[in-house]
């Protein structure tokens, strides 16, 4: 069988970078680096975060991506759907990732491979090496948008390798929420989010992951924030039949502060696997981490969240909140929350739990006249809500609650 | 079929036990729609697990007896499916559910017991003019359901769903319990409102307290003490103030003579 007239080589390896090279040229990414990083993906090993639950099938170390079309021209899509007029009157670029170094060279340059070190992670390499889509934007130093920015990317028939790279320039003030889809027949999302914030910037960065179930994706997302500079992420991962998402965000400077907001619900034979990172690595930064999951049918779903402390972050402040929420005898979800502290004076906490809905709530809701499935489903969207409340505009808060009810309705039916 | 020549919510015979104790050993009792019963006694004699019992928790194991409602057996129905048939239990310790809203969860119990019966812009007269009633802010609804109330917000939470919901019987369980003065004054405001309301005043209420205090605000047509899983005394209100002088030793007493 042969792949899509668009997939160009069937088979991620030297060939498809080859033929990737002589197809679109270099891009943003020089070839040089491109190779680079391929050899550094082969060479690396997968790490795997959490161990030990039986159900858990989707292995990263046994992973062959050697049968999968590498890039295509038509398959994959990006839309900036809003280069609002806001956004061009105040100077921001959106500009595609592949022309984004030849067009913005200079700002580019500031701020590419600030947060990334693709050495860190054997799929970042791979993500760097075949970046086949993407967008970089720059927001100016002391601009403020009141409209968010919009980014949507959309494979079909083939792997998508997304870059997005932000720049919030000092005291700037943003809200960015992209969306990933894919359509069946999309066997990987493989991409690297850097965000660079500049000092006192504010940025408000959500991602709505609605991926296909034939897609695996795995993100990794890397952010470093400056002096007294406020990141807020949150990532609805709903889709995917696996979806691995790997965030970090140094706090490089005094004062920086961190929310990350991570919701997952894992269904039917979802494995969703989610990694927060938070390093405090100056005085006096904040950091706040809230993860909401929930795992139905035989759902399988692991979080590790990680806070550092660094020596150097005198008065650091961190919270971890972790819940999970099992809905079925065959799901399973393993949490870890790991702090390690080198300084003396922080404050730090982290809390975790995992378990069912209480009888006692059902039986509360059901006294009132609420049948008891319908109980469950409210109780649960309730569930989400301290994570789901987070999230940027009211649009993107009401999809995301209407996908949650979708999994809830389509579990009890 | 319901007979309606049964109205009332009737108890008979109950017993009923928890892990395998039996606490109810034998209870009747008849409300009558329009009529304030009053169930008084010392903690830990059974109060609560009446309540539970009629209500369907599913921790409670009836091993005899029936409870109707209007004619329909209520034993062999779900919890939602007795508040349906027209049942109300105000909680002593009413359970939280985070992050699921006040007015969100009203809306969807009035719903599911009413269907239909009330367009958004009534239901939200309705319940702005509840809430006044009760002394409650509006930011109230937005509140996440018995997430970090105080005492007596809680219980203003229950007698607010029990005016919105308006059903034909309600068992209040210590209503009157942890509530400051002002909070006791609201409760049995709201409770005189409901009564005299078209929706309230041919209910049934069921009032189990520990103290006769609330009964101060609400009159009782007929009092019962219960001791150790029975009820040991029927009469009218004034059985109610023997038991403020007197406290439940008196009746204990009479009791232990009565079986000796």
């Amino acid at each position: 069988m042969s792949p899509s007239p668009e997939a160009i080589v069937p088979g991620i390896g030297r060939a498809a970078l080859d033929a990737l090279l002589e197809r679109f040229g270099e891009g943003s990414i020089a070839a040089a680096a491109r190779y680079d990083a391929l050899a550094r993906y082969e060479e690396m090993p997968a790490r795997v975060t959490v161990r030990g639950a039986r159900g858990w099938k989707h292995d990263l170390a046994k992973l062959d991506l050697s049968g999968v079309p590498a890039f295509s021209i038509a398959g994959v899509q990006l839309s900036l759907e809003s280069l609002s007029v806001e956004a061009r009157n105040k100077g921001v670029t959106i500009e595609h990732f592949s022309h984004a170094r030849e067009r913005h060279g200079a700002a580019f340059g500031r701020a590419f491979g600030k947060a990334v070190d693709s050495r860190d992670d054997k799929f970042a390499s791979l993500a760097l090496a075949f970046a086949n889509e993407g967008v970089f934007i720059e927001i100016p130093a002391g601009v403020s948008l009141d409209e968010p920015l919009l980014i949507g990317y959309e494979a079909r028939d083939a792997a998508l390798f997304p870059y997005t790279l932000v720049a919030a320039g000092a005291a700037s003030r943003a809200t960015i929420i992209e969306r990933i889809a894919t359509i069946e027949g999309a066997p990987l999302v493989c991409g690297v989010v850097e965000l660079v914030l500049g000092d006192n910037a504010v940025l408000h960065y959500a991602v709505e992951q609605r991926a296909s179930d034939a897609t695996r994706l795995i993100m990794t997302r890397r952010a470093t924030v400056g002096k007294d500079a406020a990141l807020a992420v949150a990532f609805a991962e709903l889709g995917g039949m696996h979806a691995v998402s790997r965030f970090r965000a140094v706090e490089a400077a005094s004062g920086a502060r961190v929310e990350t907001v991570a919701l997952f619900f894992s269904d039917r034979t979802q494995h969703v696997d989610i990694e927060t990172e938070t390093i405090h690595a100056a005085g006096h930064t904040q950091s706040e981490t809230i993860v909401r999951s929930a795992g139905t049918d035989t759902g399988q779903g692991r979080y590790l969240g990680n806070i550092k402390i660094l020596a150097a972050a005198h008065g650091a402040d961190a919270s971890l909140r972790d819940d999970a929420l099992l809905l079925s005898e065959g799901s399973h979800i393993d949490s870890v929350p790991a702090l390690e502290i080198a300084a003396n004076d922080v404050k730090a906490f982290h809390g975790a739990t995992v378990g069912a809905i209480s009888e006692e709530e059902l039986f509360y809701a059901q006294s009132r006249g609420i049948a008891r499935e319908d109980a469950e489903r409210m109780i649960a969207l309730g569930f989400f809500e301290p994570a789901v409340s987070r999230f940027p505009t009211d649009a993107l808060r009401a999809e995301i609650r209407a996908a949650l009810e979708r999994k809830l309705r389509s579990k009890a039916a | 079929m319901p007979d309606m020549s049964e109205r009332g919510l009737r108890i008979t015979g109950l017993r009923a036990s928890v892990e395998g104790n039996e606490i109810l050993k034998g209870i009747d009792i008849e409300v009558q729609p329009g009529s304030v019963h009053a169930l008084m006694g010392p903690n830990g004699s059974g109060k609560s697990t009446l309540a539970f019992s009629v209500a369907g928790h599913p921790s409670y194991d009836v091993s005899a007896g029936t409870v109707t409602l209007d004619g329909e057996d209520l034993l062999g129905l779900a919890p939602d499916k007795r508040a349906k048939a027209g049942l109300f239990l105000s909680f002593q310790y009413p359970a939280a559910i985070p992050g699921v809203s006040v007015a969100n969860f009203i809306r969807t119990a009035r719903q599911s017991v009413r269907p239909d019966d009330l367009p958004p812009a009534k239901f939200r007269a309705m319940i702005f003019e509840k809430l006044d009633a009760l002394d409650m802010d509006s930011a109230f609804l937005s509140r996440y359901v018995n997430d970090g109330f105080s005492g007596g917000e809680k219980k203003r939470l229950e007698m607010l769903q029990l005016a919105m919901l308006a059903p034909k019987y309600a068992i209040l369980d210590e209503t009157d319990s942890g509530l400051d003065v002002d909070a006791l004054r609201a409760v049995g405001d709201s409770l005189r409102a409901l009564r005299e309301s078209d929706a309230g005043k041919d209910a049934g209420y069921l009032i189990i307290t520990h103290y006769p205090r609330i009964l101060q605000h609400i009159t009782a047509d007929h009092v019962h003490i219960m001791l150790d899983g029975r009820i040991v005394k029927s009469g009218g209100p004034e059985l109610a103030n023997e038991i403020e002088r007197d406290g439940y030793d008196k009746i204990r007493e009479q009791v232990a003579a009565s079986v000796a």
